[in-house]
């Protein structure tokens, strides 16, 4: 078992070897510039999108509640005030002031 | 560190020009350790550039310019991760493909061009790459970071933000498993000559 770890580690070394550190193309630095911008662009366009469906998704809720809720609405009773109450029980007493009805 | 506190600094503020600087101190040691994750020299580049735009788009989440080396060692060993669970899936679904092994024999019996040179460094790393196919990714590139790249425990710890006797535990098991197929192998490679030859001879 020891002999193994040893020639273990021995492989170790010689893949360290084996796998240089290797230089860089030329296109390297070029290259990763480019994918740069396309993530840039990937995510701009992306949250454009996003923006769009949004939009689309708050005009289609406004229409939905404007077809289907608004019609089922029902009208507010009307509030009257204590004088349109005291007109509405008297409605001639001005007519019968001028007619000298009442006097 | 291969560059100035500041230089990082400035490349975190948006400078292009110092992000470049960046980029060249750090691209050969990068893509050595990428190199040595992968064992596949044809996808150094590809996976170096991948660390590289990531660092580009999450170097404003770097706290201290202090953290930049494990912080840019992490970006590294998930991109490699990245690649090797790609090569899995890519290799499961190609089973009726050639064996790189059997691609490599067939290209060097007909071209001949490799040196003998490279063909035992090759040779080397498609060893190393069978052993390592045994553990899991993380557990690979674990592996490859302590015993081929030498990386202390405690630099490890920085990386892996794990304590340091999970990372040995760890560590441990994989090497076990490694060493194991190792043995397995070295088995088969003395069985080998037994079996071929002459019944009766």
């Amino acid at each position: 078992m020891d002999r193994m770890d040893d020639k273990l580690d021995a492989l170790w070394a010689e893949y360290r070897e084996a796998c240089p550190s290797p230089e860089a193309s030329a296109d390297f630095m070029p290259q990763m510039w480019r994918r740069i911008e396309e993530k840039r662009t990937a995510t701009v366009s992306v949250l454009r999108r996003l923006a769009q469906v949004c939009v689309m998704a708050s005009v289609a809720l406004a229409v939905v509640l404007g077809a289907v809720v608004i019609p089922h609405v029902q009208p507010l009773p009307v509030q009257t005030t204590y004088a349109d109450v005291l007109a509405d029980n008297h409605v001639n007493t001005y007519v019968d002031v001028l007619t000298g009805d009442i006097k | 560190m291969l560059v100035e506190f500041e230089l990082i600094e400035r490349a975190r503020r948006g400078d292009d020009a110092a992000f470049n600087q960046v980029v060249q101190a750090y691209r050969k040691r990068i893509l050595g350790n990428i190199a040595r994750l992968i064992g596949r020299p044809e996808d150094v580049e590809d996976v170096g550039q991948e660390v590289f735009v990531r660092l580009y788009y999450s170097l404003d989440q770097l706290r201290t310019a202090e953290v930049f080396e494990p912080w840019l060692y992490r970006l590294t060993v998930n991109a490699a991760f990245d690649y090797l669970r790609r090569q899995r899936r890519r290799q499961e679904s190609r089973m009726s493909d050639l064996s790189e092994q059997q691609v490599m024999l067939a290209d060097a019996a007909a071209g001949g061009k490799r040196n003998e040179e490279e063909q035992r460094r090759t040779r080397i790393r498609e060893l190393v790459q069978s052993l390592l196919e045994k553990v899991s990714e993380e557990d690979r590139i674990l592996l490859v970071l302590k015993e081929v790249e030498g990386l202390s425990l405690k630099e490890l710890e920085k990386i892996y933000r794990v304590n340091e006797n999970a990372l040995k535990v760890r560590l441990f098991r994989a090497r076990q498993r490694v060493l194991k197929a190792y043995e397995a192998q070295e088995a088969q490679k003395s069985d080998a000559p037994k079996s071929d030859a002459p019944r009766g001879a």
